[in-house]
């Protein structure tokens, strides 16, 4: 009962009953229509019939004369079918025919009559008797004693006898029946078919739904890994499915960013922030002076700024990794965002003892995010300023070294952003590490910073539907020294997103 | 001055309120968005502060509402959403400056006191001067006495702003805001290496320094 309800309830089920329902009205009218028609028809041919033997008989009583007439009337009588024929004498004593029981009102004013009368009584004797087993003879018992309808036409022959000519009409109404009979049966076998067939498909779809809610459960119930399973057929169930398992993929590695993140803020938070405690409570316990006081509260304030801007750093790479910023992307100058950027470091980048090169090809338009692109290049920048001019890194006599180049140049349907420097670069084995959040490599652990500069750079590329990456410095050439090979990192961005 | 702040938070209401009577501001409070919209609108306020999430009725309604009113009355939003989008739709609505929380006091400070100038006619001035130092916002000049000083365009739009809130604090965020358009926080101190650079043109070989570093807040420029 309840797989039935379920598969009443199923789309396929419903459209199916529907068009049942829609051809058997169909059907019926058509059926109606038909019927009627036929009626018509064979009215029409009967009455044009009788007309015709009528005529005949009378050229006949006319020629050859009451003799011959009996003898034509008498052989029409025999042929078989439902003709009813009768020939009588003014008297009103029957001379031939096959039709015992006129209304006598019928014999004395001619004209066309319509009549009930009983089969056995009015054939008996005078027609071939009816096979009692036959269709006919069982219908004739069936009908009863007056259900027999005739309609004939009775005239006066110059010869003063009475003709009646007429069909009975039962012939009429039987070939109607066969024909509605006929097309119910159709009607009837053609509704099972469809009925079975809704089902069937019905079945077949639920299956395929069923399969896909099981999966659905499953991942409900925690299984993040699994996967709606997608056959051969590529049919709209495939497409779907296909679309569905993006989706959760998409999910999942959403998910998968979301423990990252609790888990680096519950390290790289906790760890400034038991520092913060640690200094208070020191403060505290020593009682020592009002400036000591002071001093431990500005560095408190120092502390948790850089605590503020680790979370906002956090809080804006979740988001943009969460795509929330993607329909935010407008149509940007990104040559202009890139000069803008350049024009205030450079500065920077002059006091720190290095040169800022520009090699930006102008004019290059992208649907993309101001804000964010220009946060992308502050963290580049910074990066270079940091690691390339630093005090420990800084090539003093080496002026090629000190140079950070920043690039912008369409390259196949790519417009690619570098920022270029001459540091001490990234090891190969450490290109994809670096991008993720929180990793600084050992060197540089004692510097300053979140360690979440270039996470964003790569969550912002995403967001773009472009990529990311930091390779060896190409153009050092032989400036190049194996401590300071120089690193390119490279955002590059497809120009339809 | 006379500032009206509405915050739910009692303890950083608290705290503030404190802060501006010692700024030597006259501060009110109004504790949830149903209260603060009546005294906004009942009575006259130099300045606005409120805060985006509140009990009853929320800032941003309250905005729209004292500015359908026609209120001019310059209005400073605090909200914990600092993103892009939630600062335009904060701006969107009439207020006139945004800052995120967490910020620190000597920020919201220069904001209140710069918008609270925001309304004079000064702000309009074709000429600005400070001292013997005069910037003509027609032909773009800057002299300094009978000396012309030339400027880069961007350095000229940073003491055009530093001028037009003349003996004001500006801090470095406003800067990057309003001279570059970026609303993000830099980590090194991109700011202070262009004062320094507009510094040296402006105030080199003077006696007096006009251009002022003001410890843990900003700049100010002064005669």
């Amino acid at each position: 009962m309840h797989n039935f309800l379920k598969l009443w309830r199923t789309t396929t089920v419903r459209l199916t009953a529907l068009f049942i329902v829609m051809f058997v009205l169909f059907s019926l009218v058509l059926l109606g229509y038909v019927g009627f028609q036929s009626s018509i028809e064979i009215q029409r041919v009967q009455a044009r019939d009788v007309f015709w033997e009528i005529r005949q008989l009378r050229n006949i009583d006319r020629q050859r004369g009451p003799r011959a007439l009996a003898i034509a009337v008498q052989r029409l009588s025999n042929q078989p079918g439902r003709g009813i024929y009768y020939l009588g004498n003014p008297a009103g004593e029957m001379l031939a025919g096959n039709f015992r029981s006129i209304p006598s009102y019928i014999l004395l004013e001619p004209g066309q009559y319509s009549f009930s009368y009983s089969p056995q009584r009015a054939f008996e004797g005078l027609r071939d008797p009816v096979e009692p087993n036959s269709p006919e003879a069982l219908e004739n018992s069936q009908r009863g004693q007056r259900d027999a309808q005739a309609v004939v036409r009775s005239i006066v022959l110059e010869s003063g006898f009475r003709l009646v000519v007429g069909r009975d009409i039962v012939q009429r109404r039987d070939f109607t029946r066969i024909i509605v009979r006929t097309m119910m049966l159709g009607v009837i076998g053609i509704i099972l078919l469809a009925a079975a067939a809704g089902i069937l498909t019905a079945r077949r779809v639920l299956a395929r739904i069923d399969s896909i809610n099981a999966t659905t459960r499953q991942i409900m119930a925690g299984n993040m890994s699994e996967r709606v399973p997608i056959t051969k057929r590529d049919d709209e169930f495939d497409q779907l499915a296909t679309g569905l398992n993006e989706m959760l993929d998409r999910i999942e590695m959403l998910m998968q960013g979301l423990k990252e993140v609790t888990d680096n803020v519950a390290h790289d938070l906790k760890t400034p922030l038991t520092r913060l405690r640690n200094m208070a409570e020191a403060a505290l316990r020593d009682g020592s002076s009002n400036e000591d006081h002071k001093k431990v509260l500005e560095k408190t304030i120092t502390e948790s700024d850089r605590l503020i801007s680790t979370f906002n750093a956090l809080l804006l790479i979740a988001r943009v990794e969460a795509g929330s910023h993607s329909d935010a992307l407008k149509k940007v100058d990104v040559s202009r965002t890139v000069i803008d950027i350049c024009d205030l470091y450079s500065p920077v980048v002059e006091d720190a003892g290095g040169t800022l090169v520009m090699d930006i090809e102008p004019d290059i338009y992208l649907n993309s995010n101001r804000e964010l692109l220009s946060q992308a290049l502050v963290n580049l920048l910074e990066n270079a300023i940091k690691y390339s001019l630093g005090d420990d890194n800084k090539n003093s006599d080496n002026l090629d070294g000190n140079k950070i180049s920043v690039g912008v140049k369409t390259a196949g349907g790519n417009v690619r952003i570098s920022v270029c420097d001459g540091g001490p670069g990234i090891p190969a084995s450490e290109g994809e590490r670096v991008l993720q959040r929180f990793v600084r490599l050992e060197k540089s652990r004692t510097e300053s910073g979140s360690g979440l500069g270039l996470a964003l750079v790569a969550a912002v590329a995403k967001l773009h539907r472009g990529s990311f990456k930091v390779e060896d410095n190409p153009s050092r050439g032989t400036s190049k020294t194996p401590e300071n090979p120089g690193v390119c990192a490279i955002i590059s961005l497809p120009k339809t997103p | 001055m006379k500032i009206l702040l509405i915050e739910d938070d009692r303890e950083a209401a608290t705290y503030l309120m404190q802060a501006l009577d010692e700024a030597g501001h006259v501060a009110h409070h109004a504790a949830d968005g149903e209260t603060g919209f009546a005294m906004a609108s009942g009575m006259d306020y130099d300045v606005l502060i409120i805060d985006r999430m509140l009990p009853r009725r929320d800032g941003i309604s309250i905005i729209e509402s004292l500015r359908a009113e026609d209120n001019r009355t310059p209005v400073l939003i605090l909200s914990a959403l600092g993103e892009v989008e939630d600062r335009v739709t904060g701006l969107r609505s009439g207020g006139d400056d945004y800052l995120a929380k967490p910020y620190a006091f000597s920020e919201l400070l220069a904001r209140v006191e710069v918008l609270a100038r925001r309304a004079s006619p000064a702000e309009a001035a074709s000429v600005f001067q400070v001292g013997e130092l005069t910037l003509d916002r027609l032909s773009r000049e800057v002299t300094r006495g009978e000396q012309k000083i030339s400027l880069q365009p961007r350095e000229y739009r940073l003491l055009e702003f530093l001028m037009k809130y003349s003996g004001q604090v500006v801090t470095r965020t406003m800067l990057l805001e309003n001279v570059w358009d970026y609303h993000f926080d830099p980590q090194t101190n991109v700011i202070d290496v262009h004062m320094s650079r507009l510094r040296a043109k402006i105030d080199r070989g003077h006696k007096t320094s006009l251009l002022q570093t003001i410890r843990g807040a900003g700049y100010m420029i002064r005669a």
